[in-house]
């Protein structure tokens, strides 16, 4: 091929690129930019892209004048929550599916994605009498669990393919040297898996923030209530729609996780190719 | 200072089994090397005695005291593995530190024990640097580091120079003779190399498929190997094997292959009346044959010269017989000459179960 053939080539897929970029971005800017319009331009016809005049009171009445700093505190501590109780069990748990061998181990693994392949909804209804039997109904601490029924299975396996990457040796190494068995996962396994950590972390942390259907079903009091439902609870009725705060409140509920994303992300891609590379 | 002794100790891994009831007692203080194929049982093993495998029968005893229930740490043994292992987050000084950390070494003697480790192993200028930024033979020389900087009952090592150059690797077998003179611990020694085994080590295993076939000194692993696998095993080249029957006895006893005979009266047997028509194989080392005009007819093959020697390779009635003679034959590919062996150097072993025959006076 020709140096300008070439270029061109290079050329046509740039272009290509950047449309599919803009059409899954486009919803997003719109998020933006509807969020800092006086409310009047909302239902211009035809529609300005543009806001004649940027404004943030729509920020302003959210923070101030509804519930919305309490939503984010609780989606914060649940995904915080989930992501912690997650993390410990599933770093322990792998390491025991990976270096152990008890009878039933292969077996086990496979019951755990079992688990994991179980739609929400079916486990909804039990989930709530269980909380309520339990007294936690209305609570953070009912959620926490509720998440992590679903993100355990697939924390764990993410990170079972992370903690098989890691030569044995390693371990047998540091056990020889003196160390005593959780010493040799803390100095020499967890430093090794710690990719794995943060990038299953990570998704554990954004199935969290995300989640819907148990938040919606498990509580409904202001006090436990998370972004997700919270948000719709209050601004979308039966006669109205409040979209300026809708979309305020969509803005600020997705900086937390770009943020998250732009600092780790190096880590994340890491975890889609879990187990393909050493070291 | 510590012996180890194994009794009747095997491990199996589902249905294969690694190591087969080996008994085995290793003086104090003694180097012992541990030789044989790949997948022997070698790492095995070693393994178990480290405390990483748990035997699947059998006892084994470090310093007098059976060591099966204990933990890696408690049985205070350092190894070195094949794989290095090395803690790729830590420095080569951090790699080499962790077991004087982990025994609680105060933190002053320990930069100085590092210092001296390094010293040792010519690490000196790497020890800022991560493990993968150091070559394969780097790499094994912190292996080796992390050992040598403790102070154990026992060295497991594990192929501990397999990657070094030759120049390298000549230094460093000289440093761990030295270093075992020095210090006496006990050192057991897991090597391919059949010239290290023999250099180093008072005394050889020699394994085959998770079984001990002899435990000698080198010398008498090599003039009396107890069967046709080490025989075969042990010597480079390998000594020359020929299947035939044995026939008379005593002073007219006859070795008989095919249609070719050998007298082998001056060989002593230890059991003087085998049954008549006995299966043997018959061992004989390339330093043994020699150009002799009484000989056998034969017809050279390979001329393979190496300089202080050369190694020929005979077609002698049918059979393929590889000799060592010095640097000055100078024969051509299809020279025919004459060919015999130094009779009471060969070996006899039983067809059946490789057992050997000679009566060895000791
Ligand atoms: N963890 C294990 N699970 C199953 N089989 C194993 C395991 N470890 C070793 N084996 C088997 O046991 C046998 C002995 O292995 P081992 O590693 O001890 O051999 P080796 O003598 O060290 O070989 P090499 O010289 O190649 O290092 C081999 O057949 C091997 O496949
Ligand atoms: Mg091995």
């Amino acid at each position: 091929m020709s140096a300008p053939a070439r270029k061109s080539r290079r050329y046509l897929f740039n272009l290509f690129a950047w449309t599919v970029v803009l059409v899954i971005a486009f919803p997003l800017l719109w998020m933006l930019l509807t969020s800092i319009k006086p409310q009047s331009e909302l239902f211009l016809i035809p529609p300005a892209l543009l806001p004649g005049e940027i404004t943030f009171e729509h920020y302003r009445r959210l923070l101030t004048e509804t519930p919305f700093l309490t939503y984010l505190k609780n989606s914060a501590w649940l995904a915080g929550g989930t992501t912690l109780v997650v993390i410990v069990i599933a770093t322990l748990g792998a390491h025991s599916l990976v270096r152990f061998s008890y009878p039933g181990r292969e077996r086990l693994a496979t019951l755990v994605l079992f688990t994991y392949l179980l739609p929400s909804v079916v486990l909804v209804i039990p989930l709530y009498l269980l909380m309520a039997g339990l007294g936690l109904a209305n609570t953070l601490t009912s959620l926490i669990i509720a998440y992590t029924t679903f993100a355990l299975p697939y924390a764990l396996w993410l990170l079972r393919s992370f903690m098989k990457a890691i030569p044995e040796d390693l371990e047998s190494a540091a056990l020889v040297d003196g160390a005593s068995r959780m010493q040799a996962f803390v100095d020499v396994i967890l430093p090794q898996a710690m990719p794995g950590i943060i990038s299953t972390a990570m998704f554990t942390a954004i199935l969290a923030w995300n989640e819907y259907l148990y938040a919606l079903v498990l509580v409904n009091s202001d006090a436990a209530r998370p972004l997700t439902t919270g948000v719709i609870n209050m601004l979308v009725t039966s006669f109205n729609i409040e979209w300026s705060l809708l979309m305020a409140a969509s803005v600020m509920m997705s900086v937390p996780l770009i943020v998250v994303f732009a600092f780790l992300q190096r880590y994340l891609t890491r975890g889609f190719s879990a187990g393909a590379i050493k070291g | 200072m510590a012996g180890i002794r194994f009794d009747q100790v095997s491990k199996r891994f589902g249905g294969v089994t690694a190591v087969n009831a080996l008994s085995m007692e290793i003086q104090a203080g003694e180097f012992v090397s541990i030789l044989g194929p790949s997948g022997c049982g070698k790492t095995t093993l070693l393994r178990m005695l480290a405390g990483l495998e748990r035997p699947s029968a059998g006892a084994i005893s470090i310093g007098g005291a059976v060591v099966n229930e204990l933990a890696p740490a408690e049985r205070n043994v350092a190894m070195v593995f094949q794989t290095y292992a090395l803690y790729p987050h830590m420095t080569v000084a951090g790699n080499i530190e962790y077991p004087l950390k982990k025994r609680r070494v105060p933190k002053t003697e320990r930069a100085g024990r590092v210092r001296e480790a390094a010293r040792v192993l010519e690490l000196e200028a790497l020890l800022g640097r991560k493990p993968r930024e150091l070559s394969g033979g780097q790499q094994q020389r912190v292996a080796l580091g992390r050992a040598l900087v403790r102070d154990p009952a026992a060295f497991l090592l594990d192929e501990p120079l397999s990657n070094l150059d030759a120049k390298l690797r000549t230094h460093m077998r000289a440093e761990l003779i030295r270093l075992h003179r020095r210090i006496g611990r006990t050192m057991v020694y897991v090597t391919h190399d059949q010239l290290e085994a023999m250099t180093m080590s008072q005394r050889i295993a020699v394994l085959n498929e998770g079984a001990l076939q002899q435990f000698a000194s080198p010398q008498d692993i090599y003039a009396r190997p107890r069967n046709d696998f080490v025989a075969g095993f042990i010597g480079t080249p390998s000594m020359n094997f020929l299947d035939g029957r044995l026939e008379g006895t005593g002073a007219d006893r006859v070795f008989r292959s095919g249609d070719w005979s050998l007298p082998i009266g001056a060989l002593r047997l230890a059991d003087e009346h085998p049954d008549p028509d006995r299966r043997v194989r018959l061992g004989v080392r390339p330093e043994h044959v020699r150009l002799d005009a009484q000989g056998e007819p034969a017809r050279v093959i390979l001329v393979e010269p190496t300089g202080h020697e050369t190694i020929l390779v005979f077609d002698y009635s049918g059979n393929e017989i590889v000799a060592r003679m010095d640097g000055e034959v100078s024969l051509e590919p299809d020279d025919s000459v004459r060919l015999s062996f130094r009779v009471a150097k060969l070996h006899l072993f039983a067809a059946d179960d490789g057992r050997r025959l000679n009566l060895d006076d000791s």
